[in-house]
């Protein structure tokens, strides 16, 4: 029972992480759609317009998987606490 | 305010600029329409500024509009030979940007089809290669222009087109992505090399541009 509840909370900071990473990246390749010639530049070339476009695609379905799992995880740890009261 | 707060309000910061457009009107010579024949139409503003070099400002004194290649006669038009030397016409298109956003514009120009007639084009020539002021370039099969009315236009719902928008003249490339909409044309080449790729398209996007297809290859 422990060790299925320490791997649960080991679960939901992976998701979490995975989540902020999935965020930072969907909002970076959105910047370089609308906004591709600095972020060509600040990137040195690295982060081009056509690989934005295909990264922020590729992202969307990832995010909504992680954000429906973070929320869930948040929900479930929320009636667990209020259960322990 | 814990670290996550502090993300969450940055990410939602980052997101709002993002997707905000580019503000600053631009100013008009006249007073743009707004609904044509029963028509609503989207304001000159309602575009976002994503060309590869930003708006260009072009003198009008020592501008020329050059029509070359795989032509009988290469022709150099002044914008006031351009403007007045050929029939006007008046189109309603919307310009859809790959971006996601889009614009439904009076346009008022010149068919290019009645330019290209002027310089002749070689029985050779199968695209022509459009070129502008920023050095963007994109291409069409010469046949595009015959099969359609296209227009390259100087006017934008009713008044002349702002800097912004491409004056002197901008493609009203119909039925096409909006990065085959080109700006500040300067030239005008007739090719007879089909595989030949613009600016975007030598960067993965598709080479016909059209609308109803993905616009990567």
């Amino acid at each position: 029972m422990k060790a299925s509840l320490i791997e649960r909370a080991k679960l939901r900071g992976i998701v979490h992480w995975l989540l902020a990473i999935a965020v930072l990246l969907y909002i970076v390749s959105g910047f370089g759609i609308t906004q591709y010639r600095a972020v060509e530049a600040v990137t040195f070339g690295v982060l081009t317009k056509e690989l934005s476009f295909r990264l922020h695609g590729i992202l969307f379905l990832p995010f909504i998987v992680l954000l429906a799992f973070h929320i869930y995880f948040t929900v479930l740890g929320r009636k667990r606490g209020k259960k322990g009261k | 305010m814990g670290g996550k707060e502090i993300f969450a309000v940055i990410a939602v910061l980052l997101l709002l600029l993002g997707c905000s457009g580019d503000g600053g009107a631009i100013e008009l010579e006249g007073t743009e329409i707004l609904e044509y024949e029963g028509q609503d139409l989207s304001s000159v503003n309602a575009f976002r500024e994503n060309s590869i070099k930003g708006p260009q400002h072009i003198g009008i004194e020592n501008y020329t509009l050059e029509v070359t290649g795989l032509v009988e006669t290469p022709r150099t038009y002044t914008y006031d030979e351009a403007v007045g030397g050929f029939q006007a016409y008046k189109k309603v298109v919307t310009l859809d940007c790959v971006e996601g956003w889009s614009a439904t514009i009076l346009w008022e120009g010149f068919l290019l089809r009645d330019m290209l007639e002027d310089a002749g084009p070689n029985p050779e020539a199968n695209t022509v290669i459009l070129h502008a002021y920023d050095g963007y370039t994109t291409s069409f099969p010469l046949e595009y222009f015959y099969g359609e009315d296209i227009l390259v236009a100087y006017k934008i719902n009713n008044v002349t087109l702002p800097a912004e928008r491409g004056y002197p003249f901008v493609l009203v490339a119909e039925a096409k992505w909006g990065y085959k909409w080109i700006k500040w044309i300067t030239g005008i080449e007739l090719s007879d090399d089909e595989s030949y790729e613009g600016f975007w398209e030598s960067r993965g996007y598709s080479d016909s541009g059209d609308l109803n297809e993905s616009f990567f290859d």
